[in-house]
């Protein structure tokens, strides 16, 4: 049965036009916008060409650029705002979430930054500013302008992103979280994706030509994609009217390379197969594919495989095409943009067509729409395909709106409730700790100074392309795996990082900036993605789960980890690991130092790398292998905004020795327990001696399932909490 | 530059660049295949050798079809690098 999400709302900036209706007749027609790239300097650029929008266009353009917006910033609220204006949705009214996919942020803006850092280190404004366009930048953004949301994410997987966004999203609505959300993705052009993706030698000199025989690789875009999804029962209740239905997706990860696909395709036809039958529906009902079809030679004889495999006799019939010969690839936000062309293919009835495919490739046996757009008057369904760096790939079917059913389509039951923890480790200065060792962290003296060494952990050979990060993440994760037992080919993973790969951006460009593009270095690029991490783990350990990143501040963790749940409890997984993942770096402390006016030897408290992770399993999964849980998931709540509702309705202690497991001595913390009926249990501070980071309430959390299992406490909450937003974590013995 | 010295430093740079920790250059056979079998090195490496090549002996590979013959071997690439110094 389908999984019965309706579309009601639709919203498009693409370098074609902004604007849906815009975008659509130019898609139709087959027009192409991937031009000489003029927004900045492309010298020394083996390939020049890019899909572009001209953001001066954008309504209210004059407001945003004169206070600081980052084009990102600026394509997502008007895309955004434009899908709400068509769902008629006023966030006043009801529970709305927000989901946002992204890679890059505002990275072009950052560079104007990095360029002056470059030309003069200590020009103090730059310094400042350097953090002010992190990934959530955006959704801070749409907040602002078209909120209040009453619980977001932020969260990143490379280029499948914006489809990612969209399967949290309908996922918060089957649980009942949220009457509607706003899901979707937006990216912005940047010297670093142009730099980098000339660097692997990954752009077509010509526009691009996906399924040609002559493709030589893909030309890089920029826009956003939104669209508002209901219940059918909000939707109803609304008077709204569905344009589509999300009727089924599903997620995973190949597990194979940081870059490249894997050639046979295997996982993507599994994923594709998946996402069919979820929606109730056989290959014989699928009428259309928009295809990941970026024009490389690798991923598009993949991707043809996969729809073989996964599609059979019917790939002779289904005709398949990808947007990318026209707005070029949108990376973060391309599964988005793509989702809502494909949600307007099956209300209209129309095919939009692959540009630039004169010769089509015959070692790819797919029906293609040359040129321009074809009417054929009735699409049942469609897929939607977006695949990432590190081979996370997402696969959304898009159907007419399904006839109402009386009863369908309502919140659902979680697949599986209550997840419980069957493994934590956490490692940096304090050393690798499982969860004996971690009961122990309150209490534990630490060395900060002692050196976080993973390289011995891991096996040299296959680690060898792993940066910094993603070994510091690999360690955490292989011991938690370990001592869970939990078998890591099913496991996903879901890492939070407040501020991502700052330092190898920075480092990158900086070599740019000295050498010129031309020796930038391919190796780096890839690992310069948020969700880089992600990918690098669950290649090394072999992880085919759901997996992408989170970020929220100093709350990254805690996102991570209520994401985390959210899935299994979804059934998008039996596993997924939780954690977090913020490794030392330099640029973090300088700003810091200087936003609070020390010197950098005394400034903000030392930060340490530290990694984090807790396994999450379904509790009947669990059973099942006959794992022993450390506990298991109460309660896990987050909001933005007002906490009223939110505090509401957490749970009182159930006994006395019920616990306070917290991330940091916090008065604001203190100040929101009062107000609930935890105020009179006993406070820990989860780990004093490890210093500052923003990974800390990761951390609180591993220490409060450990604790229970260590038979100190029967009970935890852990609270996370900023201005404006919040996690209430609630785990109990299992 | 005599040509062993070139192949050292040829072997020296791949084990450098592409992080192959604990392998001793020398160990590296002058005729053995880089790609596929051999190091099981991949197109990801290539691009980064390339880009080493260029910064660190001065010398342009070349892309496409071309690149393949010239990355065949440690004794190809510095053949590639010797025949462009002189020319």
């Amino acid at each position: 049965m389908s999984a019965g999400v309706r579309v009601t709302g639709l919203g498009l900036v693409t370098p074609l036009a902004v604007g849906v209706e815009a975008t659509w007749t130019r898609l139709v027609r087959g027009d192409r916008a991937i031009r000489p790239v003029t927004l900045f300097d492309v010298a020394g650029q083996r390939v020049k060409l890019a899909g572009q929008v001209d953001c001066a266009r954008l309504p209210g353009a004059g407001v945003e650029v004169a206070t600081g917006w980052s084009r990102t910033g600026a394509m997502a609220v008007a895309a955004a705002r434009e899908a709400m204006s068509m769902a008629g949705l006023d966030a006043s009214r009801v529970r709305v979430g927000l989901v946002v996919g992204g890679t890059t942020g505002g990275m072009f803006e950052t560079e104007q930054l990095l360029a002056r850092l470059h030309a003069e280190p200590e020009a103090r404004q730059a310094l400042v500013e350097m953090l002010s366009h992190p990934l959530t930048a955006t959704a801070d953004r749409l907040q602002e302008q078209l909120g209040p949301f009453s619980r977001v994410r932020t969260l990143a997987s490379a280029c499948s992103s914006g489809a990612n966004a969209i399967v949290v999203g309908a996922g918060w609505l089957l649980a009942g979280e949220v009457d509607a959300v706003v899901v979707g993705g937006s990216d912005g052009l940047c010297r670093l994706t142009l730099t980098g993706f000339n660097a692997l030698a990954a752009l077509d000199p010509e526009p691009c030509r996906p399924f040609d025989r002559r493709r030589r690789g893909a030309s890089l875009g920029e826009g956003a994609g939104f669209l508002v999804l209901e219940r059918a029962d909000g939707a109803r209740a609304r008077g709204s009217q569905p344009v589509a239905e999300l009727a089924g997706w599903a997620l995973g990860s190949e597990a194979h390379h940081i870059t490249n696909p894997a050639p046979d395709g295997a996982v993507v036809a599994a994923l594709i197969a998946r996402a069919v039958a979820r929606a109730g529906l056989t290959p014989a009902d699928i009428d259309y594919v928009n295809a990941h079809g970026t024009g490389t030679l690798l991923n598009d004889s993949a991707e043809a495989a996969a729809l073989g495999l996964a599609l059979g006799n019917e790939a002779r019939r289904i005709p398949v095409s990808s947007s990318k010969g026209q707005i070029g690839h949108t990376l973060g936000a391309a599964g988005a943009i793509e989702a809502v062309i494909t949600a307007l293919v099956v209300a209209r009835g129309t095919l939009v067509p692959t540009a630039g495919l004169d010769e089509p490739d015959p070692a790819l046996p797919l029906v293609h729409v040359p040129h321009v757009g074809r009417e054929v008057g009735r699409v049942r369904a469609a897929l939607s395909n977006a695949f990432g760096f590190g081979g996370m790939d997402t696969v959304l079917v898009l159907t007419e709106p399904q006839p109402s059913r009386e009863r369908g389509a309502a919140v659902s039951r979680p697949a599986s409730p209550l997840p419980v923890i069957t493994g934590v480790s956490v490692f940096g200065c304090c050393g690798l700790l499982g969860a004996e060792e971690c009961a122990e962290l309150p209490t534990r003296k630490i060395a900060l100074d002692a050196l976080t060494e993973p390289d011995s952990h891991l096996d040299p050979a296959r680690a060898r392309r792993l940066d910094r990060p993603a070994r510091l993440g690999a360690v955490a994760v292989q011991r938690a795996l370990a001592e869970s037992g939990a078998p890591a080919a099913g496991a996903g993973l879901v890492l939070g990082s407040a501020f991502g790969n700052v330092d190898g951006s920075a480092s990158f460009m900086h070599r740019v900036f000295d050498k010129g593009p031309r020796l930038a270095s391919p190796a780096e690029f890839p690992n310069l993605v948020p969700s880089s991490p992600v990918g690098h783990v669950s290649i090394y350990l072999g992880l085919r789960g759901p997996a992408f990143a989170t970020a929220d501040f100093d709350q990254s963790g805690e996102s991570a980890f209520v994401q985390a749940a959210q899935l299994v409890a979804a059934g998008e997984g039996d596993c997924v690991v939780a954690g977090a993942l913020e490794p030392k770096s330099g640029i973090v402390e300088r700003v810091l130092s200087v936003l609070f006016g020390h010197g950098a030897s005394q400034g903000a408290a030392a930060r340490t790398d530290l990694a984090v992770a807790i396994v999450l399993e379904g509790a009947a999964a669990a059973r099942r292998r006959g794992a022993r849980a450390l506990a298991r998931v109460g309660q896990a709540i987050e909001w933005r905004g007002d906490d009223g509702p939110a505090l509401a309705s957490l749970r009182k202690p159930r006994s006395p020795g019920s616990e306070l497991v917290l991330a940091r001595a916090d008065d604001s913390v203190r100040v929101l327990v009062e107000r609930t009926p935890w105020r009179e249990q006993a406070r820990v501070a989860c780990a004093p001696g490890l210093g500052e980071s923003d990974g800390l309430g990761a951390v609180a959390i591993a220490v409060a399932a450990a604790r229970i299992d260590a038979g100190l406490t029967g009970e935890v909450l852990v609270v996370g909490l900023a201005p404006g937003r919040g996690y209430a974590i609630v785990l109990e013995a299992p | 530059m005599h040509a062993a010295q070139l192949r050292s430093q040829v072997k020296r740079l791949i084990v450098a660049e592409l992080n192959l920790k604990g392998r001793d250059p020398e160990t590296i056979e002058d005729d053995a295949p880089l790609f596929g079998e051999g190091l099981r090195l991949d197109s990801l490496d290539a691009l980064q050798l390339a880009v080493a090549v260029e910064e660190q002996l001065g010398v342009r590979l070349p892309d496409g079809d071309e690149a393949r013959s010239v990355f065949r071997s440690v004794r190809a690439i510095a053949d590639y690098v010797e025949r462009a110094r002189r020319a």
